[in-house]
């Protein structure tokens, strides 16, 4: 399913004193299996941005076509479209409210219409997607888990759905190392299965680096570079504008070329960097 | 073995144990077990350890906020375990947590920050100076009659910790202040603590999942399912591959690159920072 974002612009408070313009004519195209990621700094738009790919917050100016429906349309049926786009917002285990798990999970799939049965069919098999043991967690309370639990048994209260796009923002904040890479390993083994588009906020450029084959860089709500990571990460001029950090082997590489020694290409993780420092010895400029 | 006023050690934590248990006693979830450090003056100390390892739990230990179940922890001498010291404790030992929105409470700036002296009968004109100092000391002053809902992540947690100052603490305690900043509000934050450890000589324990923010640290603490299982400076912790691997911690990217290189045959000394790195690489051959 593509979502094509078409001159969107987007005003908090219009025509009052705390008028802010948040989004200021956006146009990009996100493909089908992509995993791409919003970076910029904070306020810059990224959340805003993301609210609207499933008409959390509607259109005031400019279009956007999600597959086949037109979220610029005045009439809009909400609930196809919030199944088919999920949305895990930041600290989405604070979100999760029902006696247990099960219950949890299977809220949305009864929202949108599902048997109980059924519901309970898609709760099971959305969090044995996320690798949670369903007999073993079913009935616990969901306040009863771990940190890590908690946020994957939100995940899958999202996923029971079988949403075609994942929305996260940012989906490691607060987790522990072990935690975060258990989330995006995730992130890696859904785009197994029926969610084909994964749209991801994160300030982690590492994580960017390393799960994402696109990225749009947001600055003072505006559209900066649509481009890839790799490319984003070797152009220091484009880097400086936006004051976003790059991952640490990038830094490394970049570290070396200011003592002499040129990398050919731009290591993106450690593993690259090995990689890419045995291949090619590196020579002096 | 060790003499308190010898090494000028602040806190010392004897063999110490707490585990979490319901109203009618039943037992909940170990905290610590059979923990032993202590703490020299003016010393920056980092706790990593998973989610669930005792991090915290060791931290509330430390004000008094929980006494242990065995074992003795004093703080400059006094034993927190005794009812009558507590007030004493809690104004020596100064905590900000994680979610800078809940640690304010009251809407101008400068009201926040007299809270805790007002409640210790602190005359005005005192209130007064600390306030000056205090928000001087985390470069926030010129938002001293301001509301603090509109600052940044990072704004916030230096207010907190500002109000935290007001009381004129010894020991300053980060749990996971970090967390839910971005990486400017991270380094504004991790800038703060480190002048206040540097210039002030304000004695800091930080508690964090990023392994970077722990690479500066005189001391490192590893809590494993509420033991300590390592002690040392980071460069000692993050070489001990075994004990990495045991705590679920993360090498930082640096680290990681150095130990694959050198397993590679390069001749390249162990890195704790991307600055390291770089130098050891041009020093090969």
């Amino acid at each position: 399913m593509q979502i094509k974002v078409e001159n969107l612009k987007y005003t908090y408070s219009p025509k009052t004193p705390f008028e802010k313009v948040a989004l200021d004519d956006i146009s990009f195209t996100i493909n089908d299996g992509d995993t791409i990621g919003i970076i910029g700094s904070t306020g810059s738009g990224k959340s805003t941005l993301c609210q609207h790919f499933n008409a959390l917050i509607r259109i005031s100016h400019g279009k956007i076509y999600v597959g086949e429906w037109e979220l610029h349309a005045k009439k809009l049926n909400l609930g196809a479209l919030r199944q088919a786009v999920g949305m895990l917002f930041q600290y989405p285990e604070y979100q999760l409210f029902a006696d247990t798990v099960k219950e949890d999970v299977a809220f949305g799939p009864i929202n949108f219409g599902k048997s109980k049965e059924d519901a309970d069919i898609l709760a099971r098999y959305a969090l044995e997607l996320v690798g949670l043991d369903y007999d073993e967690i079913k009935d616990k309370s969901p306040f009863e888990l771990s940190g890590g639990q908690k946020r994957r048994t939100a995940i899958a209260g999202i996923i029971a759905s079988r949403p075609e796009v994942l929305v996260l923002d940012e989906p490691t904040a607060g987790l522990d190392p072990q935690g975060k890479k258990e989330i995006l390993d995730l992130v890696t083994e859904l785009k197994k299965s029926y969610v084909k588009t994964v749209i991801m906020i994160s300030h982690n450029m590492d994580e960017i680096a390393e799960y994402c084959n696109r990225v749009i860089v947001l600055n003072d709500s505006k559209l900066l570079y649509d481009t890839t990571p790799r490319e984003l990460f070797s152009d220091k001029e484009k880097l400086s504008l936006t004051g976003l950090e790059v991952p640490h082997a990038v830094r490394v590489k970049n570290l070396l070329e200011a003592r002499g020694i040129v990398l050919q290409g731009t290591p993106l993780t450690s593993k690259e960097f090995v990689e890419l420092f045995k291949g090619g010895a590196p020579c002096a400029k | 073995m060790e003499n308190s006023t010898a090494n000028n050690v602040v806190i010392k934590i004897d063999n110490v144990s707490y585990d979490y248990r319901s109203s009618s006693d039943e037992f909940i979830a170990r905290g610590v077990k059979n923990v032993s450090l202590s703490i020299g003056k003016g010393e920056f100390c980092v706790l990593l350890g998973r989610n669930g390892s005792g991090k915290s739990t060791l931290a509330k230990l430390l004000n008094g906020f929980i006494v242990p179940d065995s074992g003795t922890i004093t703080v400059n001498g006094i034993d927190t375990s005794v009812d009558e010291s507590i007030y004493e404790i809690r104004s020596k030992v100064g905590m900000v947590f994680q979610n800078p929105d809940n640690q304010m409470v009251a809407s101008i700036i400068e009201d926040d920050l007299a809270f805790g002296p007002e409640n210790l009968g602190i005359p005005r004109d005192e209130i007064e100076k600390r306030i000056t100092w205090a928000l001087e000391t985390v470069g926030m002053s010129e938002h001293r009659k301001r509301s603090p809902n509109k600052l940044s992540g990072g704004q916030k947690q230096r207010v907190a910790i500002a109000s935290v100052l007001s009381m004129l603490p010894e020991i300053l305690i980060l749990d996971e202040s970090t967390a839910m900043l971005d990486p400017k509000g991270r380094a504004e934050v991790m800038e703060t603590a480190m002048r206040l450890n540097k210039e002030k000589g304000m004695t800091v324990i930080l508690i964090t999942h990023y392994m970077d923010e722990a690479v500066g640290a005189d001391k490192v603490f590893v809590l494993s399912e509420g033991e300590l299982i390592g002690e040392g400076t980071p460069r000692e912790i993050f070489s001990n591959v075994e004990l990495v691997k045991r705590a679920y911690l993360e090498l930082p990217v640096a680290s990681k690159i150095s130990l694959e290189l050198k397993e590679s045959g390069y001749d390249i000394p162990f890195a704790l920072t991307d600055e390291e790195l770089a130098e050891g690489i041009c020093k090969l051959k």
